[in-house]
Parts: C-alpha cells; structure tokens; sequence
C-alpha cells in the first residue's frame, strides 16, 4: 500500500467477471490486502471481503438483508434472501420447521442413505466414475427434491435448473450507467423459472387442495387461517432460492470436500478409515471452497463507516464468505486443504439473521453420502488423467471429478 | 474461574464465561460447529455429568425437552463447574468387561514352533473377557508390562492362553517368558484389555470374515473364529496365518479339525520368507488380494505386526471392505 489515504485501486478497473469467474481468489486476496471494503467496478458494489469485515456487516445492526440486482432479477420479490422485518420473519417460520435440527433428525438417514446408495449401485462395478455429475449434484437434488415434494421431477432436470439459475443469478456485470452488462445473460433463468412454473404450479394447485407431509405443502398452509393459503406469487421466490442454492450447495459442497481430501492422500486415507471425520473434513472442505462465495449481499439503514470507508445510507455491500474464508489474517495457508487445521469457525454459511437455514439438514446430507462413498468404494482415487477445475464466483465448485478404483 | 471439560477423553480448560466450543477449539479439539450463534444446531451435545448455563441458546434450535434430557448448544453454553461432555452420534460406551489385577499361576510352558511358545495361566477366579481381548503382564522385578492376547473363547475362563514369540534381547520374552519361566510360577497380570474382538451376539449377523495374523497374531484369532463359527456354523470364513518358515507354523492341527467341524471354514498358511513343499508362497496380505475378488460386506480380522496390519488394511480396501469393519490389532513394541 502507498503511504496516501485511500489505496489506489485503479487495478479495479481491469477486473472482468470471466476472470472472478474462473478464479476469484487473486482478485479478493489484493482486496484484503489494500481494501477489505471497496468499490468493485465491474460488480457495480461494494464488496467485503476479509472475515473480519464480512462477520461485521453480516451481524451489524446498521445493515440489513439486500439481494444482489441480478439476483433480484432472477427471483423476484419477496425472496427471503432480499427481505428484513416482517416478511424475513414471516418466511423463515415458513422454512424454519422443517429443518430444525430436532426435526431433520427424525428422518434425514432414511432420506439420504437410501438415495446415496441407489446412486452408488449404478456406477460402483464400473472401476471408474465422474463423481460430480454421477453423485455430488445426483444425491444433493434428490434429497432435497424429495423433501420439498418434487419427487416426480428428474434429478437431471432439477440439476439443470439450478445450473440455468445460477448463471442468470450470478449475471452481476454491470455498466458505469447501473444497467447489466448481459442482458441475455439472463434469459436461460426465465426459460427454467418458465417451465419450473409449468411443473410446480399444478402441485401447487394439488396441494392446496390435499396437504401432504411435503415442504412447499408446509409452505403453503402452515400458520394460515383455516382455508387460507399463502400465495404461490409470495412463495414462488423463496422456492427459486432452494432450486438454486440449496440444491446445488451441499453437491458443490461434497466435491470440494473430495478435491481437498485427494490433495492430501493420507488425509483421505484417515477419513475413509474413520469415518468420524467425514463431518470434519466437510467443514474443512466448505471452508477451502466455499460453495456460496459470493452471493448474498447487505445495505446500511444509516450512514456508516466500515473499516475507515464512509458509507451513505443505502449502500449495498456484496458478502464475499469464500473470500473471507482464506483470510491469512485467520488461517495459515487458506488456500491448503488442511483436516487438522485449528478448526476455527468459517463462515461459509454466512452470519446473523439472515445466515444460511439449512446448515443442519445440508452437512448432515453431506456427511451421509461422503459416508456412503466411502463405504462402497474404500479404494478410491483420483484419476490423474483428468484435471479439475473449479468455476465460479458466486457460487463456486468444481465442474467434475474423476475418479477410478480397482474392481 | 476456570473449569475443566473433558470430551472424548480430553481435557480441556474452559473459563466461566467461555463457550463450551471455544474453549474446545482453541485447544485443537475439534467438534462439529458452523453458526456459531446457536441457531444452527450442529453443535449440538450431552452434558453427561456436571452443569451449564446455557446462555442465550434460543428454544428453536434446543427445546425444553433437551435441556432436560441433558442436551446444550456448545457454541453457547458456559460451564458451571468441571463438565463431561459427549458428543451426538458416537454412542455410549459399551458396557466393558471390569478390568482386573490378578496373580495368575503358570500351568504348562511348551515350545509349539520355532521361537515361540504357548503359555497357560491359571486363575484362582475366572476371568470376564471378549474372545481376542488381551492381559498384560508385569515383567518380574523390572516392572515392565507387556500384553499378550489371548486364544481362549470366553467360556475358556479359567486357564489363559497365551501364544509369545521371542525377541531377542527382549525384555519379557528373552529375559523371562523364554528363560527362566517354568511351571508353578506365580505372575501379576491384569486384563481384559482392548477392543478387539466380535460384536455382541445379538449384532452378529453371520456375514463372512477374513482374518489374517502374522506370526503369534494368530493368537486372538483362535479365539475370535472359534467363537464365530460357534454362533453361525455355515458362515464363511477364511483364516490366513503369514510366517517366515513352516517351522513357525502352530496349530496346523487344531484349525484343520476347524475346517472338518465346519464346512465354510477355510484355514491358509502362507510363507514368507522359507519357501516349502505343498505352501503358499508371499504375504498373506496378498493372498487375500489373490483368492477374494470383492470382500463388500464382509468383516476382517487383523492381528500381528504394525506392518503387516496395515497392509491388510491397504489390501481389504482394495477388494472394498467397508472401512468400518475392519478391526486391527497391532503388537506394538512397547519402546514404539
Ligand atoms: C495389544 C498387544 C497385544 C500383543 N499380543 C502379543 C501376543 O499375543 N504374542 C506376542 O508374542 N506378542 C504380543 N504383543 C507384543 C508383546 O507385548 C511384546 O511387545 C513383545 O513380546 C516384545 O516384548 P519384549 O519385552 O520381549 O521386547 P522389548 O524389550 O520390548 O523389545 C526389545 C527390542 O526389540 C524390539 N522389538 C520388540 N518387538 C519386536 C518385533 N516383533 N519385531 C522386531 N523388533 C521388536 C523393540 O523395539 C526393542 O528394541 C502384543 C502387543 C500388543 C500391543
Ligand atoms: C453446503 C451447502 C450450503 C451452503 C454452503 C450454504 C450457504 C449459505 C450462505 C452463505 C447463505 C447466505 C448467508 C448470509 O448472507 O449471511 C445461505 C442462505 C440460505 N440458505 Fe444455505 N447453504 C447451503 C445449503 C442450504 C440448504 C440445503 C438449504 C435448505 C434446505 C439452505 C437454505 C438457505 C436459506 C433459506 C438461506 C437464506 C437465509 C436468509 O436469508 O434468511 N441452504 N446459505
Ligand atoms: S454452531 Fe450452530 S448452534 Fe452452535
């Protein structure tokens, strides 16, 4: 840093969403280094992006909940990602019941085993698989699919419609005028959200009319006057932010987990031999590679001043958790996948009220297919034939996994 | 004020307004965790014994009821004096057999292969153990211990059997057990010990074993196939026993009056190192590898050597035992 005030960021200008894409890390390591808050052009925001920071704003009562604009265009409103006060209070009590902690107990073993292993049995005498595409996003979409109630709805179609989703959603170019940069970028989202309403408007109707046991029936009428419901139009968001999030999540979760323990055979090695520390080594892995690195954002209720920036009053800051996650001012060697590292707390789930409702019910869906894995194919390695490669920025995973075993 | 809270056998300080969890985790001992603000529920454990205050955990994430049964958010709770904490999942502790002291008296000491020699011990009360368990004995006026497993199922209760292969310039074995050693002897030994060994009866499905000792590993092993087949007399097991030479093969005799008793029953000596007439040949860790094409489902047995234990561990995974059921026990060199 120079020896004047503000640091100059002018390197900012450069900055291309390909680039935060590909890999983001270079970019926001500067960022800590020079301006854990600063204006990022091309993202058109402000953007935290040490732990320090994040954790501040997450938790500061100076700031609410904002969705990012091209996540606003995406899902529309009122997505409970982007609403504070009533409305935020109103749908997490509308999602809250079914992923409390008491509650996935009840029932998440024979939710995910079953699913992990009917996946497991179509690949486990082939000696070789792509674990990405094969059983990451396969067991992560059928889990949840299953528990909202959408199981008539493919996996492979529930995997693309978070993948078309995530694109449109994570569209954040924007303009110096304030206008998207891609305006197309967005058309593959309402093509999916088009037809998921194809899909789900007539469950809808049925459920309305036939409550089941399934989630979005839950949704619909728990805490409504009797024959009452909520309406689909203020639902319909909030059921965007699952068939994009946290469907994609715990897979994108479960494949870094995978990467990390691969750059560290013996590491691998002790997980499959114990596995105690499936649990462990996801936390690990959410840390290393945060499946929501960037996606989330907050706006000041009043004028602030945040790690020596002055803010106006309703200025939004983009939450970058994946970034903070490889804080050097928290972790030795962020970028090292490390099981044994001092395990500090991570924010890959985010902070304050409006951190992540699923936690619960996603690391135990992690855990239970890593576990199944495992046991199926104890002898199970990385086939170095293929590379990996992660993608994305607000939403980042690896893209496939290769891996073969001896049969 | 500092207090101490023990998990999973550690011990770690923790000051009256400390979370249970960070107290934890700044002392390296990892619990599962990720709000950090007690919403999330991951963090969840047992007060098994002690007190705490369980701050500001809201009743969404830890009813009534659990605080109750016992149950608080580590990322929340502060202790209130010395706690025991268990974390969800890992059950309780099985009840155990009562570890005993007992002076045991030598019954019969008999050379049975190069190098080695089967050991009875009498005992003036019988004794409560697992088949494969083992005792520890105190190394007359050095007082060193060393453990030796025994080859007794458990209603072999009265006399021990114990198979001790020489190390020279060994402590126990060269300077007592191979020495001076005889007959009416009277030894200090404690026990039972150790986790090795079939899971209650009641949780023995029958499903097929392998187990592979090296050397005296075969020991716990007589007792522990024994046992099997006595609950399940069809199902399938295979036994190898890895030596140097056929002049430290034992117990040839009895595994083949095994093998006629009980159809499934296989029994495989296999040499390493002195190749003879009618014997396999290598590693028996690697015979496995040759006879079984896949050992899903089945559970494995391994007993002997560091070395030879983990290789077995390399070559069950490879035909794809499930991690989890595969059980070790490692004669460790006392100086390891
Ligand atoms: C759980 C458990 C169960 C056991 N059960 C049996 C059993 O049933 N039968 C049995 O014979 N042994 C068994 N052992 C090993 C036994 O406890 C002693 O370690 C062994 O008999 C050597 O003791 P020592 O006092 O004669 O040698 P020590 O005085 O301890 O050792 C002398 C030297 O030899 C080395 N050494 C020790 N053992 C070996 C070895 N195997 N190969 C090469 N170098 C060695 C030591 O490192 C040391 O340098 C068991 C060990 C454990 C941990
Ligand atoms: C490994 C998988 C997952 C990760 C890493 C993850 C991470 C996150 C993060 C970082 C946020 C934003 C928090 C913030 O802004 O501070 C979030 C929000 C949210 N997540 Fe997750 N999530 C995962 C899976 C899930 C699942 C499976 C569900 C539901 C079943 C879920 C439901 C939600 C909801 C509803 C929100 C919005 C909360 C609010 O704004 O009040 N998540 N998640
Ligand atoms: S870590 Fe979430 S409740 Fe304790």
């Amino acid at each position: 840093m120079t020896t004047t005030e503000r640091p100059d960021l002018s390197w900012l200008d450069e900055v291309t969403m390909a680039d935060l894409e590909r890999n983001p890390y270079a970019t926001y390591e500067r960022l800590r280094a020079e301006a854990p808050l600063a204006y990022v052009p091309v993202l058109g925001s402000y953007v935290a992006s040490t732990e320090e920071i994040c954790r501040e704003i997450a938790t500061s009562p100076d700031f609410e909940a904002v969705i990012t604009p091209a996540g606003g265009r995406t899902f529309g409103h009122p997505a409970v990602i982007g609403v504070n006060g009533d409305v935020h209070a109103d749908l997490r009590t509308m999602i809250e019941p079914a992923l409390q902690p008491a509650e996935v107990d009840r029932w998440i073993d024979d939710l995910v085993r079953p699913i992990a292993r009917r996946y497991l049995e179509q690949f486990e005498a082939d000696g070789q698989a792509e674990l990405v595409a094969q059983f990451c996003e396969p067991v992560s979409v059928r889990s949840l699919g299953d528990l909202l109630g959408l199981q008539d709805v493919e996996s492979d179609k529930l995997r693309e419609w978070f993948a078309k989703l995530n694109r449109s959603f994570t569209n954040a170019a924007m303009t110096e005028d304030g206008e998207f940069a891609n305006p197309e970028g967005f058309v593959e989202g309402d093509e999916a959200k088009a037809e998921i309403r194809s899909i789900v408007d007539p469950l809808i109707d049925k459920w309305i009319d036939h409550p089941d046991d399934s989630a979005i029936s839950h949704w619909l009428h728990d805490g409504m006057p009797p024959g009452r419901t909520r309406d689909r139009e203020y639902i319909y968001p909030t059921i965007y932010v699952y068939l994009l999030g946290a469907m994609q999540e715990p897979g994108h979760g479960m494949a870094s987990t995978l990467v990390g323990l691969f750059s560290r055979p013996e590491q691998l090695e002790e997980v499959v031999d114990d596995p105690a520390l499936v649990p462990r080594a996801v936390a690990e892995g959410v840390r290393w590679t945060s499946p929501i690195w960037s996606a989330t954002a907050r706006i000041s209720t009043k004028p602030v001043t945040v790690a020596g920036v002055d803010l106006p009053e309703g200025t939004p800051v983009m939450m970058s958790y994946g970034s903070a996650n490889h804080d050097t001012g928290r972790y030795d060697a962020p970028t090292t996948y490390d099981l044994h590292r001092p395990p500090l707390p991570h924010l890959a789930f985010g902070a304050g009220n409006h951190a992540c409702a699923g936690i619960y019910f996603a690391n135990h869906t992690m855990r239970i297919a890593l576990e199944e894995l495992f046991e199926a194919i104890p002898n199970l390695e990385r086939d170095t034939r293929e590379g990996v490669e992660f993608w994305g920025w607000g939403f980042r995973g690896p893209t496939s996994l290769h891996v073969t075993w001896e049969v | 004020m500092t207090f101490a809270v023990t998990v999973g056998g550690r011990s770690v300080e923790c000051s009256e307004d400390q979370a249970l969890l960070d107290a934890c985790l700044r002392a390296g001992v990892w619990m599962p965790n990720s709000c950090n603000q007690g919403t999330c529920g991951t963090c969840k454990l047992h007060v098994v014994s002690g007190e705490v205050d369980h701050g500001s955990s809201p009743a969404e994430t830890l009813s009534d009821d659990e605080r109750g049964s016992g149950m608080a958010l580590a990322c929340q709770a502060r202790p209130l004096g010395d706690v025991e904490l268990r974390q969800q999942g890992t059950s309780a502790a099985r009840t155990a057999h009562p570890l005993r002291d007992m002076v045991a008296t030598v019954r019969e000491v008999s050379g049975i292969a190069r190098d080695t020699r089967r050991i009875l011990l009498g005992l003036n009360e019988p004794l409560t153990f697992d088949a494969g368990q083992y005792v520890e004995l105190v190394v007359p006026g050095s007082g060193e211990r060393r453990q030796y497993s025994l080859a007794n199922t458990a209603d072999e209760d009265k006399v021990l059997e114990l198979h001790v292969k020489l190390v020279p310039g060994g402590v126990a074995t060269h300077g007592w057990l191979f020495d001076g050693l005889a007959e009416g002897d009277e030894v200090d030994i404690s026990g039972p010990l150790g986790d090795f060994h079939l899971p209650p009866e009641s949780e023995d499905d029958g499903g097929p074993m392998v187990l592979i000792g090296g050397g005296t590993g075969l020991a716990p092993l007589v007792g522990i196939v024994r046992t099997a087949l006595r609950r399940h007399p069809e199902r399938e097991v295979v036994l190898y026993h890895g030596v140097r030479g056929e002049e430290e093969l034992y117990d040839g005799d009895r595994l083949t009056e095994l093998a006629g008793q009980y159809p499934n029953f296989r029994s495989v000596p296999v040499l390493s190192h002195e190749p003879a007439e009618g014997y396999r040949e290598g590693f028996p860790t690697d015979a496995f590898v040759e006879d079984v094409a896949t050992a899903r489902g089945w559970t494995g047995w391994l007993c002997g050597p560091p070395a030879m234990v983990e290789a077995g561990v390399k070559a069950f995974k490879r035909r794809r035992m499930a991690p989890r059921n595969i059980h070790r026990e490692k004669f460790t060199p006392a100086d390891a």
